[in-house]
């Protein structure tokens, strides 16, 4: 078959926070740039952020404890390098969305309002009301559309093109008519998203099905800490729609079926706001004796009502509106049911602090960038800080911009032929000529449900040997699909059978680097193993898939800095 | 929330339709069983996943803040991530047609063309203009009641709901719609922006701009995050005064008729509206013949016997403290 091929100085597959602020950047640098994202650029679920964006702007604050915070929160296992990029950058970075339009809630003398956040010595989270995420989404691509970024949007990028060591474009086809074409550029950068869609119980959007992740992966390169996924605290009870930590911020209590406020046994000092991970598994912990609440017993209060619905209206109008929404519960009137909730994905695609993917331990991919949730910096190591995550998309998104506008000039563009979409064409025939028994929804409610049974917020040996091999078995079972359409104009069915071949991947990647990491570190929880290993574990985990579709994994030393490990204490 | 979660039976009728291959649309009935926790898009979801995996709709974020997922229920316009079955099943019963947001966009079963909302959108210049300092050591200031005067206009998720539940837009082409002119208070609202004026000279042509909204209130029905787009278009009706935009033509003579009418008289002259607002001859040749009959059965007050109201005085004392604009 005949494909186009689009030239371009640079490829930007994503559009959230992170692709929009590198597609401003190479813009205005007067570089011919495509975004290619397979929604609409406003549909990224950075928008979804709700409660803030984390800087230290007051006199109380500085920057070195925000560095402390974010550290700690990782449980050492962050790169003190990127770090501190990131926590040095972040005041100016906020104040130049401010610039672009963002509206941010203020205090009473016109400054940016700040609440305070779990893991933070500080009220540090900028915000706007509860929708943060939202703002900052539409700010950036409004300024990007003002810049004249091209948007090439309900796009599905199947394939990178990659041979000796270099990056030379993506393959891709339109979801609206199933028009191929490959995009030949001298640079390529990811900003696909977080994984954690392959969870039953996930506050992520249907679109978080991690592909970028396993297309990297498919090509032998390496995805650096995959076993490390966030669960949120609070997820709103049987779905797992996100409640910010906003809710905690602003005061809100946990209680347990016996009215007791449990962080009390677990956190003494921060109580609600200890970091994540901590609180995570109090609330599953407190369930799991039986302490739940709620018709299926899955869930735990938090009780907002003595903040009053003053408050709560200027403050969370949108989470009470989603509790009304999901729950039929106001929570001016009453506490509301959560429980953890898979959330954030600290893993992904392992990058140096200006974005340069790794092709292993020592050496780089030419011309290939990522920044945003699908990478791995690492700035969150094994446990993310509230409200950093916005802060990683946009401040890397950015500074990954300029790295490449500044870098470009240097790269040679390799030509891409036809040959070079064979991978994406053979991939989109083999599930469309599939005339299997299996079905793709089947397959994929047996993983998300599995997953969070077996590679959850509380891991032991066992349930995840277990899940290796139930992966394995869903991998040979959806060589066996059948799916319902083979049309051409907007083949959804096609696009959530690519997505669980994506999610099925990488999944692997997470269960086999927990099963290897016996020793508990932030969000990775090992019950049989349950304190921290420095010694030993210290060291970011580097996943290699081989063609049969094996892992295997290597270590990388984190990069150490001004902050000792020590105990983490909340 | 405590009490036990209940099923009922619900039927749907579903607009079903390939622009690939089927000549015209067709309903499809799937019946189901509908917890009371399920919002509108886990029924979507459940007829693509275990009836018929060819069902296509646009989705993604599952909490009402990403606006992809837009339909219609029975008409109704809805976000189908955030609209409880349940609240459904009380309005209408347990039998209800799935649609898209407009039937002639329809590409593929729920998904539409939306190209018309888009351009429409960019038209306004949806984005702050201003220079941007690239590495600034301070934020602008924005008072508390600076900020609130965006009305949350900046709360808007472009999910067009509005814009295909408008009456305007359906009948013209060149309407730029509700959620466009959302966008263009938004930017006009803000203390840091400085392209107003092109905005409303955007917004203040006639066909495409705000003189067109029929002021129904649909927009406002209709949208799921409570923003009252007719709001934030009335508030650029005045805009057009206030910042000296606004053309001798139809469009704003209607404004001012109306305003010199209930200054005059205290209560709406509607004969003399149209008068001021279409011009004398061509009121005449335009309407002569209808204003004639209408003078005859009493449905117009012709000029020499307009009534004023009792307390004239109040009122024109009410309409002098109440106007932003001069003209």
């Amino acid at each position: 078959m005949s494909i186009p091929i689009h030239t371009y100085d640079a490829i930007i597959v994503g559009a959230g926070l992170a692709g929009c602020a590198a597609a401003r950047e190479l813009t205005e640098a007067g570089k011919r740039v495509a975004v290619l994202t397979k929604l609409h650029p406003l549909r990224s679920h950075s928008g979804a952020a709700q409660g803030g964006i984390n800087a230290a702007l007051s006199e109380e604050d500085s920057i070195e404890l925000h560095e402390f915070d974010t550290v700690k929160g990782s449980d050492y296992l962050a790169d003190q390098d990127a770090v501190e990029l990131m926590c040095q950058k972040s005041p100016e970075t906020i104040r130049w969305a401010e610039h672009m339009g963002a509206v941010f809630s203020r205090n009473d003398d016109g400054t940016i309002a700040q609440r305070p956040f779990g893991g933070q010595s500080s009220p540090r989270a900028c915000f706007a009301s509860d929708r943060t995420g939202l703002t900052l989404l539409q700010t950036m691509y409004e300024q990007a559309l003002r810049s004249g970024v091209e948007f090439i949007d309900e796009w599905y990028v199947a394939d990178i093109i990659y041979s000796d060591g270099k990056i030379s474009g993506v393959v891709a086809y339109n979801i609206r008519n199933s028009d191929q074409a490959i995009y030949n550029a001298k640079a390529v950068m990811f900003a696909t998203g977080g994984y954690a869609r392959c969870f039953k119980i996930s506050s992520n959007a249907h679109a978080n099905t991690g592909d970028g992740l396993s297309i990297v992966a498919r090509h032998g390169l390496p995805l650096e800490d995959m076993e490390f996924v966030q669960f949120h605290p609070s997820g709103l009870s049987g779905s797992g729609i996100l409640i910010s930590e906003a809710a905690r911020g602003e005061g809100g209590r946990l209680l347990n079926s016996d009215g007791e406020r449990f962080m009390e046994r677990y956190a003494p000092s921060k109580l609600e706001l200890a970091s994540r991970d901590v609180v995570s598994r109090a609330i599953i912990n407190e369930i799991r004796e039986g302490r739940g609440v709620g018709p299926r017993k899955d869930a735990v209060y938090i009780d907002l009502v003595h903040l009053g619905k003053d408050k709560i209206m200027e403050r969370l109008p949108e989470l009470r509106d989603l509790a009304i929404t999901f729950l039929g519960l106001d929570m001016i009137k009453e506490p509301i049911l959560i429980s953890a909730t898979a959330h954030y994905s600290m893993g992904g695609i392992p990058v140096d602090k200006d974005g340069h993917v790794r092709k292993n331990n020592s050496e780089f991919v030419e011309g290939f960038y990522a920044a945003g949730e699908c990478a791995c910096v690492s700035v969150h190591g094994a446990n993310r800080l509230g409200a950093n995550s916005v802060l990683e998309a946009l401040l890397f998104g950015r500074h990954v911009g300029q790295t490449i506008s500044n870098e470009i000039d240097q790269i040679d563009l390799r030509v891409a032929c036809e040959d070079d979409a064979v991978t994406m064409q053979s991939e989109l025939e083999a599930i469309l000529s599939s005339d299997g028994t299996e079905s793709v929804p089947k397959l994929r409610d047996l993983l998300q449900q599995s997953m969070t049974d077996n590679a959850g917020a509380f891991r032991t040996k066992e349930p995840l040997a277990k899940q290796i091999e139930i992966i394995k078995e869903l991998k040979d079972r959806f060589n066996n699909i059948a799916i319902d359409d083979h049309s051409k104009i907007f083949n959804t069915d096609l696009q959530e059978a690519i997505e669980l071949g994506h999610m099925l991947d990488y999944s692997l990647f997470i269960v086999e680097s927990a099963l290897a990491r016996d020793e508990s570190r932030g969000a990775h929880f090992r019950e049989d193993f349950d304190t921290r290993d420095d010694e030993k574990f210290m060291k970011h985990t580097m996943a290699y898939m081989d063609k049969g579709g094996d892992i295997t994994l290597e270590y990388m030393d984190v990069v150490a800095g001004k902050f000792e490990p020590q105990e983490r204490i909340y | 929330m405590d009490n036990s979660i209940t099923t009922q039976a619900v039927t749907f009728d579903v607009f079903r339709f390939n622009s690939e291959t089927d000549y015209l649309p067709y309903y499809k009935k799937y019946t189901l069983e509908v917890t009371s926790e399920e919002v509108v898009l886990d029924i979507l979801n459940r007829i693509k996943w275990e009836h018929d995996g060819s069902f296509s709709y646009r989705r993604s974020c599952r909490h009402g803040i990403c606006g992809a997922c837009a339909i219609k229920v029975n008409g109704k316009g809805v976000l189908a991530c955030k609209e409880r079955m349940s609240d459904l099943i009380e309005l209408f019963g347990t039998s209800m047609s799935i649609e898209p947001l407009s039937e002639k966009r329809a590409i593929k079963d729920m998904i539409v063309d939306k190209a018309d909302f888009w351009d429409s959108h960019e038209k306004v210049k949806p984005y702050l203009v201003a220079q941007i300092d690239e590495s600034p050591e301070s934020e602008n200031l924005v008072s508390v009641e600076e900020h609130e005067a965006l009305l949350e206009a900046d709360l808007c998720i472009q999910c067009g709901l509005c814009h295909y539940s408008c009456p305007s837009v359906e009948i013209n082409d060149d309407y730029f719609g509700p959620a466009a002119f959302v966008a263009a208070y938004r930017f006009n609202a803000d203390v840091r922006d400085s392209a107003t004026v092109d905005r409303l000279e955007q917004i203040n042509a006639p066909a495409q701009g705000v003189w067109d909204c029929v002021k129904c209130f649909e927009c406002q029905e209709v949208c799921p995050k409570d923003i009252n787009p007719i709001e934030k278009i009335t508030k650029l009706h005045n805009m057009v005064f206030s910042e000296f935009v606004a053309l001798d033509n139809v469009a704003t003579r209607h404004a001012v008729g109306f305003a010199s009418s209930i200054r005059k008289h205290g209560m709406l002259d509607e004969g003399e509206l149209v008068r001021y607002s279409e011009g004398t001859i061509p009121m005449i040749l335009k309407h002569g013949v209808v204003g004639l009959k209408m003078l005859k059965k009493g449905k117009v007050v012709p000029p020499w016997k307009m009534p004023k109201s009792d307390k004239l005085d109040e009122i024109q004392a009410l309409v002098r403290s109440s106007s932003t604009a001069e003209f």
